[in-house]
């Protein structure tokens, strides 16, 4: 076999092996797009059309006005903004104590916290914010995100803050800094590529949680997931807006993602102790 | 500038002691270098006095001043890590200036200290750059500027040079030394290659094992070991060891050759059993010296090393230790195989207590 006809083959063997591990989220999403964009007599169509001949832009239209999507939207934010915001003002300078503490066991006894299925808590939680008058307001989907962001963001930072260079703190402790000018003059910023990965991670997980909404907003509380759930009703799914609407709850994410991953690229490559 | 005074200092990790008991004093403005093989405690002690350690026992003293309970921050001290360990997210001027800022010290004072520093270490064009645009003997060289920025009572070196190629390592080496003799700062420097000791320091202290086994001057150091240990570790090529026993008024070694011992013949020693130190360039040829085949031919330009078997000895691979080092100032045509005769100069030998290690 002639060496150029090897590399192609090659190439093409990468390609088919890329695809098939990629599928499965990639056709999913495919075929979500292609949802969003049929009426829904294509919807049902047998044989399945991927591509319509008349897009069906409505579908989009539609979860603007019937529902109060932009409500929703708002609220998603502010739930999954504090519930972040907190977990990293939390969780950066507890992880970096474990870390720096070797305090394996409480981070275990944390991630019982996160292995607890929510369910089990939800229910007197619930009966906990009623007593409180927190209902009908976003304060307990705030603090009960917090449940899943905190975890995410103290695993992630105490993993991170383990192989960032012992001697840089130290260098730090000679030059006359104090245990928090340490953390915040040092190893925060350090750990800026950690954080943004926290960050991420914590903004997908809370953003995407269904289970916390379900039970504990009303109708005017409601986050994305839980609107995209209420579109369907008992008489017949409307695939074309419901698959729309979980496309415009995904974008963000999805942005937010690509956007930072540069960032994640870039700062892994700015560390540099050693020589070389 | 300060004096440092170490007195019994142990260090123990649970029933493991890295340290036994160790006393150094260090005058001001003393450059003394911690030398030895590598667990021998030499960076625990440095940390110790970093303060990055806590001490087990007895005191570690900065200017008369206990300092065993003192953090690091309050002992006035500057380091150089093996690493550098730079901050990678502050430019060079930041770096060198991250202590005055502490301290809020002005900012035109901290403009001027680190212009002067970066002035003595040819670090002027690099003072906006980062840590990782920088070249590992130019990251050295900010490290020591921080240090220098600082004007600490004492400098401390934990290996400083053993990231770099070898010529920068001479390059850096002469650095430090000029640096020292213009600053005049107390310093303690770790490493474990003894010709950085034997170049820089005024003092060396050689460690092995958690115990200090001589501290001297390092030609002092060269000329005297006190045993076995110090008179192995320090020189390179090392020094040879030839076991025998001692009777009449020479020495006798295990293949039956005669060294001579030049009339210094320890007290009540007939026949007593002892090893014979000489230094490779302290043999030279002689027509009743030992015979001896040579192995290996090593040339450098400047001098030859050869490698050299005694022929009273088997030859075989256990005899491999039997092997001696000769070095010569001249080139030679001598090739393997062939037969060389050589003799020791007694003057410049040393005996040893094969038991104890001791010099006799």
């Amino acid at each position: 076999m002639s060496r150029p006809l090897r590399k192609l083959l090659d190439k093409a063997g990468m390609a088919v092996c890329v695809l098939l591990l990629v599928s499965p989220a990639l056709l999913f999403f495919i075929w979500m797009l292609s949802l969003s964009l049929k009426f829904e007599i294509d919807n049902g169509a047998y044989p399945p059309i991927l591509i319509p001949d008349r897009f069906a832009w409505k579908n989009y239209t539609t979860i603007f006005e019937g529902n109060s999507f932009l409500l929703y939207f708002w609220n998603s934010l502010i739930v999954t903004g504090a519930a972040t915001l907190f977990a990293l003002v939390v969780g950066v300078p507890a992880g970096y104590g474990i870390a720096r503490m070797k305090a394996h066991k409480s981070a275990v006894v944390i991630m019982i916290a996160r292995m607890t299925p929510g369910l089990s808590f939800l229910i007197p939680l619930f009966l906990l914010f009623q007593w409180l008058g927190l209902l009908g307001t976003l304060w307990p989907q705030i603090i009960i995100h917090l449940v899943v962001t905190v975890p995410i963001v103290i695993w992630i930072m105490i993993g991170y803050f383990e192989t960032t260079p012992m001697e840089l703190e130290e260098a730090a402790m000679v030059d006359g800094a104090t245990r928090w000018q340490i953390f915040a003059k040092v190893a925060l910023p350090i750990a800026k590529p950690g954080i943004v990965v926290a960050f991420i991670l914590s903004v997908i997980f809370s953003w995407n949680n269904f289970v916390f909404g379900i039970v504990l907003a009303s109708r005017e509380t409601r986050t994305l997931p839980v609107a995209v759930y209420n579109m369907l009703s008992f008489e017949q799914v409307s695939w074309g807006p419901l698959a729309a609407a979980a496309l415009v709850v995904t974008l963000p994410v999805l942005i937010l993602t690509v956007a930072a991953q540069r960032q994640i690229v870039a700062g892994l490559t700015a560390g540099a102790v050693k020589g070389g | 500038m300060a004096s440092v005074s170490i007195r019994n200092v142990r260090k123990s990790y649970g029933t493991v002691e890295i340290i036994k008991g160790v006393s150094i004093d260090i005058q001001d403005g003393e450059f003394v270098i911690l030398v030895g093989p590598s667990g021998c405690g030499k960076s625990t002690l440095l940390r110790m006095i970093a303060g990055l350690e806590e001490i087990s026992g007895g005191t570690v003293a900065i200017d008369d001043r206990v300092v065993n309970d003192v953090p690091p921050k309050d002992r006035d001290i500057a380091m150089v890590f093996q690493n550098y360990a730079l901050y990678p997210h502050m430019t060079i001027a930041d770096n060198m200036s991250f202590a005055l800022r502490l301290k809020n010290t002005a900012k035109s004072e901290i403009t001027a200290k680190v212009e002067r520093a970066a002035g003595i270490l040819g670090l002027g064009p690099l003072l906006g750059r980062f840590p990782r645009q920088l070249s590992g003997g130019q990251r050295q060289r900010v490290a020591m500027g921080r240090a220098i920025v600082r004007d600490p009572k004492v400098f401390l070196f934990d290996e400083p040079l053993s990231n770099l190629d070898a010529k920068l390592r001479v390059q850096m080496r002469t650095e430090i030394k000029e640096m020292h003799q213009r600053l005049k700062t107390t310093t303690v420097y770790v490493t474990h290659d003894q010709i950085e000791a034997m170049t820089m320091a005024d003092k060396i202290v050689v460690m092995h094992d958690g115990i200090i086994e001589q501290i001297g001057a390092p030609l002092d150091l060269y000329d005297n070991p006190a045993n076995m240990f110090v008179a192995g570790f320090i020189g390179s090529p090392a020094m040879n060891f030839i076991p025998g026993s001692i009777g009449g008024d020479g020495f006798t070694t295990e293949g039956g050759d005669r060294l001579p011992l030049g009339g210094r013949v320890p007290a009540a020693s007939d026949g007593r059993p002892a090893v014979y130190g000489v230094r490779p360039e302290h043999f030279r040829l002689a027509d009743d010296g030992m015979a001896a085949e040579v192995v290996v031919v090593e040339p450098t330009g400047s001098e030859t090393q050869m490698v050299l078997r005694p022929l009273g000895a088997k030859a075989g691979r256990e005899d491999r230790k039997r092997e001696l080092t000769w070095v010569l100032r001249e080139r030679t045509g001598a090739k393997p195989g062939e037969v060389v005769r050589i003799a020791p100069d007694p003057a410049l030998a040393h005996l040893f207590n094969p038991d104890t290690g001791l010099r006799l």
